[in-house]
């Protein structure tokens, strides 16, 4: 995992837990508190209505009580209780009373009931008039009364004559649950008689509803809502077994809902907003965690790339963490470059001791290799050849002649013409050098200058007899150098050619034996190639030369590198 | 008017032929305006279980028609007697929770039957100086029968219907109408003399008028009922007895 990545993750996590937790938390609360806000409202609301109901009720108990007070209906009680032969007329005339003052004061159902309760006579409103009624005994004093199909709201009153109760009339409404101003719903027995609670199924409700005390408020649930119920008219707490119950029956999820809906809307954007920002501020703060950690592995990582070990400037980064890091990183780098010099410095010091080893062993060829490793190096500069290239022609031109360290000082130092198999011998020491250099670690790159450097263009040269670009740009350059100084050198059986000389020789041979481009090169150099002055030590003039040149040409790749970190 | 007298002039020389002694007493009430406000009772109903009873519309009568023919025109004078003519037992039906008729005018010393046509019971009486009775209750077909010998108004009610109310007007000799529809009244065969002519409205009260009624003419008697609506406190400026020619 990246460290930006878990950087933003425990950063962002525990961040957006906490905060979907706490919203969660606020939310849950807030709901609650809209629920409870609302079911104080509609319990305020039930109340309220069921106070009115009383007072209508208490009204029409005030009515009643003057109708109860009619003479002639006392007559007619009075008829009742003394006509025995008819009866049925009797009870028609007081069923005829009954109509008129019920027709009179707009109630749907009036009864009497004798003083012991028994019923006496009734009438009920229908659709053209009024019609006796079945007779049953009707609630004592206050509830509902089901007869002939419909269900009526029965209030009762005494009639008295004197102190002597003779009978009862009832009064009733045809009851319509519709007309209740709230949702409610009618039970008898236990059982759904009518509902009007949208909704609510009405064998559920009768489930829920069963739990319910009979005068006290209760909240219910039905089809995965809540209900809240209160008792408004209750007959059954009265005695009868199946008496009448009328509930106010109203959802209070339905009622919370527009609000609940407002909250969730809230807080889910409120949310998801937060949760954006934190998701930015994580994000922001994982990266300025790993920014500067980033930079230096990106440049760690360059420098893998290009070789060079960077230095990172001191105290410019605000991370203490950070300074303490690349601060290591630059001691652990100086170290390393230190290691590095010492490197180069054996490496000077090794190929050093293989060029005096060379020139010691032949007075004659003192300072060949240096010579020639320096015409190479302006023939590669004329030639605009730069970079790796050019050190390779550098350095591989002073190894050139390395292998003729396999070569036995008789043969190498022989006076005289050289024979056949002498001059077999000789042409050995490109192979021999490979051979050497082939075993040192990191000195792959100059073989080719060391084992080609004899190539001809035309292909007549050894040992491969690569004809033209075969042989690569290095080793054309070098054989060049190398014809010109072996020209321009004294030998035991010649002395050196001039100049002028050399440079023909090199003209003509351009084409069939040289690189033509290489040549021409050369000739661009004029005067620059001079001879050094026959008489000079050559020995040490060849060391000196040598060890100056490796190390300042050794030293220069690092050098750059250190001005650019 | 023209036409009115012509024809009282036939009916007076019928008269004169028949009964040379005696001569008719006519005239004619007017009223103008209605007078009684009265509440449509529903007709008191079969109540079988589960028929309805209809309700009885009001009818269409013409409310001035009724008032007309509610005011009672009689005779009042020393000399009057009993007639000759043979007294027709009048009755007072209970029929859909009404007295019907709601006014009978009968002579002092009649009976007046007071029969049940309801399905129901009616309790029959009356708290009237001039004859106060209470019939008990008494169902369908079955009648009671009560004598007046006292001349007034009695005013007759049932116990168990307070909205049913009946008048009977007695009257102290045989000559007494209750005015028609359309206003007029004839007093028939009235013995020559001087008279007063009564005439009664139940809310517009007692006018009165004197005549002279001879054997050879008959007489003419105009009322003018000046009724106040009913609940109105204005008092009609020609409230009062109108006498005709």
């Amino acid at each position: 995992m990246r460290f930006a990545t878990r950087a933003f993750l425990w950063s962002f996590l525990p961040f957006a837990a906490l905060l979907a937790g706490s919203f969660w938390t606020v939310r849950t609360a807030a709901l609650s508190a809209v629920r409870e806000a609302l079911r104080t409202s509609v319990r305020d609301n039930q109340v309220t209505l069921v106070r009115e109901r009383e007072q209508s009720e208490s009204r029409n108990t005030r009515i009643l009580r003057v109708a109860a007070e009619n003479p002639a209906l006392k007559a007619g009680l009075q008829l009742l209780a003394t006509e025995r032969s008819a009866r049925e007329t009797a009870r028609r005339t007081v069923e005829d009373q009954l109509s008129e003052i019920c027709d009179t004061m707009g109630f749907d159902f009036l009864a009497v009931s004798g003083a012991s309760g028994e019923p006496l006579a009734g009438v009920i409103r229908g659709q053209e008039g009024f019609a006796a009624m079945d007779l049953k005994p009707v609630p004592p004093a206050k509830g509902f009364f089901a007869t002939q199909g419909h269900i009526f709201q029965v209030t009762s009153v005494t009639i008295a004559q004197g102190d002597e109760r003779v009978g009862t009339l009832a009064v009733g409404e045809r009851f319509d649950l519709a007309g209740v101003a709230m949702p409610a719903v009618l039970l008898h027995g236990g059982s759904v008689v009518a509902i009007t609670t949208p909704g609510a199924n009405k064998s559920e409700t009768e489930a829920a509803l069963h739990k319910c005390a009979p005068s006290a408020e209760c909240e219910v649930r039905i089809g995965g809502e809540t209900y809240m119920s209160m008792p408004l008219e209750n007959s059954a707490a009265q005695g009868a077994e199946d008496g009448f119950t009328l509930r106010s029956l109203r959802s209070l999820d339905a009622a919370a809902a527009p609000a609940q809906l407002v909250l969730r809307r809230v807080f889910l954007s409120a949310g998801l907003a937060s949760l954006a920002v934190a998701i930015a501020l994580g994000a922001f703060s994982s990266r300025s965690i790993v920014q500067p950690l980033a930079d230096v592995v990106a440049r760690l990582r360059e420098s893998g790339k290009t070789g060079v070990l960077p230095v990172f400037a001191k105290g410019k980064r605000g991370v203490r963490e950070i300074s303490e890091l690349t601060d290591s990183f630059n001691h652990a780098a100086a170290s390393i470059r230190e290691g590095q010099d010492q490197l180069v410095r054996a490496y000077v010091e090794f190929v050093s001791s293989l060029a005096s080893a060379l020139d010691a062993r032949d007075p004659y060829t003192a300072g060949h290799s240096l010579r020639v490793s320096e015409y190479s190096c302006a023939i590669a500069r004329a030639m605009n050849v730069e970079g790796q290239e050019h050190e390779l022609i550098r350095v591989g031109a002073l190894l050139h002649d390395i292998g003729k360290i396999g070569i036995s000082d008789a043969v190498l130092q022989k006076q005289e013409r050289l024979t056949e198999e002498e001059e077999a011998l000789i042409r050995q020491h490109p192979v021999i050098g490979k051979k050497i250099l082939e075993c040192v670690h990191g000195f792959e790159a100059y073989l080719p200058v060391v084992e080609l450097h004899h190539e001809n263009w035309d292909g007549s040269g050894y040992p491969r007899g690569l004809k033209g670009e075969e042989t690569p740009r290095t080793a054309r350059i070098v054989k060049v150098a190398d014809a010109y100084d072996a020209m321009t050198s004294d030998r035991p059986y010649r002395r050196g050619m001039r100049h002028e000389q050399a440079i023909s020789i090199l003209e003509k041979y351009a084409g069939t034996q040289f690189d033509v481009a290489a040549v021409q090169a050369f000739l661009t150099l004029g005067d620059i190639i001079q001879r050094p002055a026959a008489g000079d030590d050559p020995v040490h003039n060849s060391l000196q030369h040598l060890a100056a040149a490796l190390r300042m040409e050794t030293a220069s790749p690092v050098a750059p590198e250190e001005s650019r970190a | 008017m023209s036409r009115s007298i012509l024809s009282s002039i036939a009916v007076g020389l019928i008269a004169l032929a028949s009964h040379a002694s005696a001569s008719d007493v006519r005239g004619i009430v007017t009223i103008e305006r209605k007078l009684t406000p009265r509440n449509v009772t529903p007709a008191a109903g079969l109540y079988q279980r589960g028929s309805p009873v209809a309700l009885e519309s009001d009818n269409h009568e013409n409310a001035l028609d009724y008032e007309r023919s509610h005011v009672v025109v009689y005779l009042e004078g020393d000399r009057l007697g009993a007639s000759n003519a043979p007294v027709v037992p009048a009755k007072m039906e209970q029929q859909n929770r009404r007295f019907s008729p709601d006014l009978v005018v009968i002579p002092a010393g009649a009976s007046v039957s007071f029969p049940n046509f309801d399905p129901i019971f009616h309790n029959v009486f009356s708290l009237s100086k001039a004859k106060s009775f209470d019939l008990g209750n008494y169902s369908k077909g079955q009648t009671r029968m009560v004598a007046f010998p006292k001349a007034g108004i009695v005013a007759v009610y049932c116990h168990l219907h307070p909205n049913m109310t009946g008048t009977i007007v007695v009257t102290p000799n045989p000559w007494g109408v209750r005015v028609d529809a359309k206003g007029q009244y004839t007093l028939a065969d009235v013995p020559p003399g001087k008279y007063t002519v009564v005439a009664w409205h139940k809310t517009g009260g007692t006018f009165r008028k004197n005549i002279e009624v001879t054997s050879s003419k008959d007489s003419e008697a105009d009322f003018f009922v000046p009724l106040a609506e009913l609940g109105v406190g204005e008092k009609d400026n020609h409230a009062g007895l109108h006498t005709g020619h």
